[in-house]
């Protein structure tokens, strides 16, 4: 034991190694970002269908189409609009959309009600998630454990958009309970609370499905930790051993997963918002796509790149954070 | 085991047979008006109308064969690149760095949002650019699994023994690591049926790849969603067809992965 301590470098050289590592992890990250938006930016360029044509009457002249082509700086090479349109991403500036009014405009209202929708879906299912899979793990093999494992195993194999349904008919046609559709206030924002209950169960299900097994499996490979044995044998209670000896080391794959999460909820909610026509990010990319605006189509993309990748940043770091104790 | 997975796919096998049957066996035209728009269920139309007044049982027994068969090709194409990929990654670990590269970076995109885009670049081209952009974004995420499994005979005795007789890797990946991995890849397949019926329905639901007039599960959910307080059939047979096939699927086949099985602690 006296040697491993000394065999240790100084605090300080460990501190900076760790920064360093830390650093790392987080500019491979955006480096993979940086890769994405270019890969988006370049196949939304090569749409076909031209945003200055698609905007404009369909008799329009030559002459027209080359002024709003020149307008909308479509005739400079793509790496120059590329770099322009990455220079205005780092300053908030999105572009203008096809339209002619600038991206941000339109994207802007409309993200604080995906955040808000998604906050929500993801703080539900960290808990339920947490909660479901601790108690699944508390008698592995049991009753309980065996409900827990084939209810989370139906739940994530249902679309968001058929949950959804299936929500309404029930909540809404058999028992009128809770509104079918969003309605939404002068400023913008959600009508009512419980118009965000619907959406949220319909994209929340499918993630607590997913991330309880992630949880039950990261819990019972901890079971095999010899130190989870000797807690066992010195009888301390089951929570106490859950809380304090399995959770710890379990936290990398449970961090991963609800980073994944982020990613999977906001690819849902461009159905869950159509269905309940919540005004949300997924609402503006539906009506980008039918009318082929470009600009829109790469700010909401690079919008949902931007977020999964702040969500998987912590992530990266929790997960190194605890593997120092496991 | 083998007995349970069949059990548990029976509903999955029975909603596959109606579809796969389902053209001919629809009592009524698909594609014009019989009643009223949204007329609740009765003798004449077992299921009501939907939004044009057509008929829902004929529109859902006709509207899921294309989806299957997009679905069926995506699961086949899939599995058939990862178990070829994860074979050769457990002989060349190269190539099984680079999956991951590449499986990291598809991670920051949501796959919906990806084929979404890619889908309403080729308008007119139908699901064919749905069903690629379903492949090349599932490939990575396969590949993880079957590598998981493919990793440790990597180093078995066997493969080892091929090696050292001068077998190219990818006659070693063929030959000796692609037969041990049966009952992954047939969990795989499984699985992955289950993304792909996920993906093509949701793509479905944004109408792409499929427009409007066509019976189509994904696109029935869409158009009806307004009349759902007038007759709730017209999204609740489709989605229930989505849901059952889905379910039931995953269900059955997350019996054959490894872990799933693993439930021999007992402590705590």
């Amino acid at each position: 034991m006296a040697e491993r301590v000394s065999a240790r470098p100084p605090a300080a050289v460990l501190g900076r190694a760790v920064l360093w590592r830390a650093g790392l992890l987080v500019l491979r990250r955006a480096g993979l970002l940086l890769v994405l938006l270019a890969a988006v930016f370049l196949l939304v360029d090569l749409l076909p269908g031209d945003a200055a044509r698609s905007t404009l009457d369909a008799n329009a002249s030559a002459g027209e189409v080359a002024a709003r082509r020149a307008r909308l700086g479509l005739d400079r090479p793509w790496f120059e609009r590329f770099a322009h349109w990455l220079g205005g991403l780092c300053t908030g500036d999105l572009g203008v959309s096809a339209r002619g009014r600038p991206v941000w405009e339109v994207v802007g209202p409309h993200l604080p009600n995906t955040l808000l929708l998604g906050g929500i879906v993801l703080a539900l299912t960290a808990v339920a998630a947490l909660g479901l899979g601790g108690l699944a793990v508390l008698r592995p093999g049991g009753r309980l454990d065996r409900a827990i494992d084939s209810g989370a195993t139906v739940l994530l194999a249902l679309p968001e958009f058929v949950l959804g349904t299936g929500l309404v008919v029930v909540f809404a046609f058999y028992s009128d309970l809770l509104p079918a559709v969003t309605t939404t206030s002068t400023g913008g924002g959600v009508h009512d609370a419980g118009m965000l209950v619907l959406p949220a169960l319909a994209l929340a299900l499918p993630q607590i499905g997913w991330n309880t097994r992630i949880v039950r499996t990261a819990l019972t490979e901890q079971l095999r930790a010899p130190h989870v044995d000797a807690a066992v044998l010195d009888g301390l209670p089951r929570r106490r051993v859950l809380l304090h000896h399995l959770l710890p080391g379990a936290v990398p794959p449970i961090a991963t997963g609800l980073a994944t999460s982020a990613g999977l909820v906001l690819g849902g909610a461009v159905t869950v918002e159509t269905l309940f026509n919540y005004p949300g990010l997924g609402s503006v990319l539906t009506d980008a796509l039918q009318n082929r605006d470009g600009p829109t189509v790469a700010g909401v993309v690079a919008l949902a790149g931007l977020i999964i990748t702040s969500t998987l940043v912590p992530a990266d770091l929790l997960g190194r954070w605890a593997r120092r104790f496991a | 085991m083998t007995r349970a997975v069949l059990l548990r796919s029976a509903p999955a096998l029975l909603v596959l047979l109606a579809a796969l049957a389902g053209p001919w066996l629809a009592p009524h035209p698909v594609d014009e008006p019989v009643t009223a728009p949204f007329a609740e269920p009765g003798a004449q139309h077992v299921l009501g109308a939907d939004a044009l007044g057509r008929d829902v049982l004929s529109r859902v027994l006709t509207g899921g064969r294309d989806l299957l068969a997009a679905a069926a090709a995506v699961a086949v194409v899939v599995t058939g690149l990862a178990a070829l990929l994860a074979a050769l990654g457990a002989v060349r670990p190269r190539v099984r760095a680079v999956v991951e590269h590449v499986g990291d970076f598809l991670i920051l995109i949501p796959s919906v949002l990806a084929i979404l885009v890619i889908g309403t670049s080729f308008p007119g081209a139908g699901r064919l650019p749905v069903v690629l952009a379903a492949i090349v974004l599932g490939v990575p995420f396969a590949v993880r699994v079957a590598s998981a499994a493919a990793g440790p005979l990597g180093s078995a005795g066997f493969v080892e023994v091929a090696r050292a007789r001068g077998d190219r890797p990818l006659a070693v990946a063929c030959g000796e690591i692609l037969p041990n991995l049966r009952t992954t890849l047939l969990a795989l397949l499984g699985l992955r049926f289950v993304d792909a019926v996920y993906v093509v329905a949701t793509a479905g639901f944004l109408q792409v790849g499929v427009q409007p007039p066509a019976p189509d599960w994904a696109v029935m959910i869409r158009e009806n969603a307004e009349g759902i307080l007038l007759n709730p059939w017209a999204v609740a047979a489709p989605g229930a067809a989505i849901a059952v096939l889905a379910v039931s699927t995953h269900v059955a086949f997350d019996l054959l992965l490894p872990q799933a099985r693993n439930r021999t602690v007992s402590r705590l």
